[in-house]
Order: C-alpha cells, then sequence, then structure tokens
C-alpha cells in the first residue's frame, strides 16, 4: 500500500529531513513510526499525504509513483487519506458536527448522509453529545478525538497520524491508540508516529524507527 | 471496506451543492464582519458612483442637444453697399431653394429699431450719421430633408455663404455643435475616469478578498489537507468578490438617484427660467442592468486575482 525506495528530502534550506529511506506497509497493515524529535517522522508522514514531495528516490501509495499524479487529481488522492495532527488542525468558527462533516462536504455528500456518517464518526469516538460544541470549549483528548472523527469519517483507506497522543495524559493516549487499531480491524491501512516506546510497545504492533541523518 | 464509498451524486449535482455552500458561507461571512464589510461597500460605491454621475450628466447634456423641436435658423447679414430691394430679391430666390423653408427679412431700419428698444442704446445711436447695421435674412431650414443635421446644415451655410450679396453666414445651430464638441471630449474622459475607478474598485475588491483569504489561511490549509480541490476553495472568496461588486454596485446607484432627485428642484426652476420643459432624466433600466454586471464582473476579476495569488504562493501543492 506504502513504499519507499531510498528515498531522501533535503529542505530548500539545506537541511537533510530523510536521507537513503526504505519502507513498505501492506494493506490493512498498522505500524508505528518512531525515532528521535528530528528524525524526519513528520516528513515521512508528509511525504505519503502528498503534502510534500521527495529530492530523491520513490514513493508508491496504492501502486502509483506519487511524483507523477497529476496536479489536479491530487485532492481528490488526498481523500483517501486521512491525516491526523498532533495540533488537532480544527477549525475554530465551527462546531465539531460542521469540522467533521467538511471532507464529506468536498465530496459533495448530501446533507442527509452527511449527518448520517458524522453522527456514526462521533460515535465510534465517543463523542455524540459535543456535536453542537465549538472546539475551544473541549479538553485536549476531545478536540484530538474531533480531529480523528474528521480524518476516517469518509473511510479513508490510509490514516496518518503525527504524534496524536502528544499531548494527552496515559489512559487517554491509550484509548485513542484503541480507536486508531479498530479502524484499522476495519481495513484502514494505520501509520502513527509516536515517540511514547511505552505506550507503542503496548499495541504489539510493527514499529518502524526512524534514525537520525548523520552528517 | 476501506473504499467501499462511491459517491453516488452526479457530478452537476455535487457542484451545485458546492456552489450552495459557497453562497451561503460567503453571505454569512459578510454578515458577520458588519463594520468592514459596510466601509469596504461604501469605498466601492463611492468608487462606482462617479462615473456613474458624470455618465448621468453627459446623457441629460445631451438631450438637450437633441432637442429637435428648436428648429436651427441661419441669419445672412447683408453686405452694407446692397440695398433693401436687392436683399429682398435674394430672400424670395433663397425661398425656391428645396433645403429653404421660410425665409424673412429683418432690413437695417427695423434692426436698428429693435436694437433701440432692447438695449438702451437709443442716445449713442442717436449719434451717429448712419445706420450701422446690415439687412439680415433670417432663414429657417427643412429640417426633415436634412439626414446628418449637422452636417448638412454646414453644406446650406457654405451655399448661402457663395451668394455675392451676402456678407456673414451666422448659424444659431453653432452652439449645439460646440455643445457635442464638448460633449464628445467629456465622453472621452468620462471612459477615462471611468477606467481609472473601476480599476480602484478592483483593487479595493481583492485587497478585501486578500485579507480574508490571510485571515482564512488556517482552513484553508485544513481544507487542501482533507481534499478540497483549488476550486472549492477559491468559490466562496469569488462569491464575496460578487457580492461586494453587487451590493457596491446597489449602493452606488442609490448614491447617485439621493443626489439626482435633490437636484431636480433647481434644474426644474432653472428650466423654467430658460422656458425649457427639460427633465433630468435618470439611468435607465439597461444602464442599471450594465453598472450592476460591471461591478460584479470587477468583483469576480479582483477576488480571482487575490485568491489566485494565495494559492499559487501557498506552500501545500
Amino acid at each position: 500500500m506504502i513504499e519507499f525506495k531510498a528515498v531522501s528530502k533535503q529542505y530548500p534550506t539545506g537541511q537533510l529531513a530523510l536521507y537513503n529511506v526504505n519502507l513498505s506497509l501492506q494493506q490493512g497493515e498498522m505500524a508505528f513510526l518512531t525515532g528521535h524529535s528530528g528524525a524526519g517522522k513528520s516528513t515521512l508522514l508528509k511525504l505519503i499525504a502528498l503534502l510534500d514531495s521527495p529530492s530523491d528516490g520513490i514513493v508508491t501509495i496504492a501502486g502509483q509513483n506519487t511524483q507523477s499524479i497529476n496536479k489536479r487529481k491530487i485532492p481528490a488522492f488526498r481523500r483517501n487519506i486521512g491525516v491526523i495532527f498532533q495540533d488537532h488542525h480544527l477549525l475554530k468558527d465551527r462546531n465539531v458536527f460542521d469540522n467533521i462533516a467538511l471532507p464529506l462536504k468536498i465530496e459533495g455528500m448530501r446533507p442527509h448522509d452527511i449527518k448520517r456518517r458524522v453522527r456514526a464518526a462521533l460515535d465510534k469516538v465517543d463523542l455524540l453529545k459535543k456535536e453542537k460544541e465549538y472546539p475551544q470549549m473541549l479538553s485536549a483528548g476531545e478536540k484530538q478525538r474531533v480531529g480523528i472523527a474528521r480524518a476516517v469519517v469518509n473511510k479513508p483507506s490510509i490514516i496518518l497520524a503525527d504524534e496524536p497522543t502528544g499531548n494527552l495524559d496515559p489512559d487517554l493516549a491509550l484509548d485513542i491508540m484503541h480507536t486508531f487499531k479498530q479502524f484499522n480491524e476495519y481495513g484502514s491501512t494505520v501509520l502513527i508516529a509516536s515517540h511514547d516506546h511505552a505506550l507503542i510497545k503496548d499495541m504489539k504492533k510493527r514499529i518502524i524507527v526512524l534514525r537520525k541523518v548523520k552528517r | 471496506m476501506a473504499s467501499t464509498y462511491r459517491p453516488s451524486n452526479s457530478p452537476s449535482r455535487v457542484l451545485l451543492s458546492h456552489h450552495k455552500e459557497a453562497i451561503n458561507f460567503s453571505l454569512s461571512h459578510l454578515w458577520q464582519s458588519q463594520l468592514s464589510t459596510w466601509i469596504t461597500l461604501a469605498a466601492i460605491a463611492i468608487a462606482l458612483s462617479l462615473p456613474a454621475s458624470l455618465y448621468l450628466l453627459l446623457q441629460n447634456l445631451k438631450t438637450l442637444t437633441d432637442d429637435k423641436r428648436e428648429v436651427p435658423t441661419i441669419s445672412l447679414f447683408i453686405k452694407q453697399d446692397i440695398t433693401e430691394q436687392q436683399a429682398r430679391d435674394r430672400g424670395e430666390l433663397l425661398q425656391e431653394l428645396a433645403e429653404v423653408d421660410k425665409v424673412v427679412m429683418v432690413p437695417k431700419s427695423e434692426a436698428l429699431e429693435d436694437f433701440r428698444k432692447i438695449t438702451g442704446f437709443a442716445e449713442t445711436l442717436e449719434t451717429l450719421d448712419e445706420n450701422p447695421l446690415p439687412h439680415v435674412l433670417v432663414v429657417t431650414p427643412h429640417m426633415d430633408l436634412f439626414g446628418e443635421p449637422e452636417l448638412d446644415m454646414t453644406k446650406l451655410a457654405r451655399k448661402l455663404e457663395s451668394y455675392p450679396e451676402i456678407d456673414l453666414v451666422q448659424m444659431d445651430i453653432e452652439w449645439v455643435q460646440r455643445l457635442r464638441g464638448i460633449l464628445r471630449i467629456a465622453e472621452r474622459a468620462i471612459m477615462l475616469i471611468s477606467l481609472l475607478l473601476g480599476l480602484t474598485v478592483l483593487l479595493v475588491i481583492g485587497n478585501t478578498i486578500k485579507l480574508n483569504v490571510e485571515s482564512r489561511k488556517e482552513e484553508i490549509d485544513v481544507a487542501k489537507l482533507i481534499g478540497a480541490t483549488a476550486s472549492y476553495i477559491r468559490r466562496p472568496f469569488i462569491y464575496s468578490g460578487i457580492w461586494y461588486g453587487l451590493f457596491g454596485g446597489i449602493l452606488s446607484l442609490v448614491i447617485v438617484h439621493l443626489a439626482l432627485y435633490s437636484l431636480v428642484p433647481a434644474v426644474e426652476e432653472l428650466a423654467r427660467l430658460y422656458g425649457s420643459s427639460f427633465q433630468i432624466g435618470g439611468l435607465g433600466f439597461k444602464m442599471t442592468l450594465y453598472i450592476l454586471l460591471a461591478s460584479s464582473l470587477l468583483g469576480i476579476i479582483g477576488a480571482w486575482i487575490a485568491v489566485g495569488r494565495h494559492l499559487k504562493s501557498t506552500t501545500l501543492p
């Protein structure tokens, strides 16, 4: 599903974020990406989500070389990938429901179907009662769960998460990891960047370690 | 299971729902920041009302020159050494011309008498040995024979000038022609002003949209992250541009008409003093439509440029 072949990424500033990364993730697999901060975890996820392009090597997603995807097709491609960030990226001027509905609105789904789907996603992250609230009224864990609900509401085949438990206490963190596991069991390929070693060991899934580039 | 979902929607229905969403969103956005919306609208309206009112002024002056009821006359001043009888004969001959409707002879004695009555120069005139005024033939041309009044009048005047008895030809139409000449220049000037102020509107809307885009940068990035297309992101801003243009245009029409109605009594009074039945005309349906169309179009273009620049400058592809 996801394949990296000799991938390097150097930013225009000269910073080398990734060097010669080889990696393969099967469809339906769940894995953790770990490594020191600055090892390039976020960069790697960005390359999968087409938020950036590699300076060298080939990234293949669902059998397609990301470099050869037509620029106009990128949005449609991205809709197959749900991304969750550490700082949730929720829109402050919209309530929980509208935040989660955004991907569906972009797809042009009927309001009736949107309602059904958003409620289903809210149910999975256990936030059904909060749909009318605005992000600033929510706790950190709730915001993160809203972010997750938005990432999965259109049933993407790939779910990426960048430090999704970074700001949360251990109980909540475990809870969220189990939510991801659930989505994986439903069939999505899941890749989670995290530096919380204890937590990811408990999950008993594949662990990919990125080593910091030595210069 | 991952991609069991297939949008069961037809592309046109999706597009329609996107447009509906963009319209609602852009309108509510304008409504949320009322103060800045009104300031922007006022700036646009003022910029638009200037060319609109100048145009209106021009149109009204034009109707003044188009007045067909006032048939122009041509005054022929006869040379001093021509006798009254010779002048009368010439007048009768002129009467035969196809272009001429009527010729009225004003002999110099009569002219002197009139002059005396009108000007109160009686005493001064007494001191003169002889009558300095010439005989005058006042020619009224057949207007219905003319295709292009200005051209044909000039032609007729030139023809009349060629008669040996005639010293000077003066057309009462000349002021109309001069006014028309001035109006032609004014028309150009208004075009230029409209162009410049149109550009102003474009810049105002473009800048407003640019600020909008910047304040919603985060939202745009999020939308891109979850797979929004460029046109999806652009759409609400384009609609904002349309609203700014359209509402600014409407506001400018209100301004123009308020100004117009404040002028009506004064103009009517002036027209009455000149014994004219002149009435101020409004912008009319077609012009109103043009202004609103043009201002909306300016809004679209301004918004398009502003959003386009942002979409290009952003880091996300």
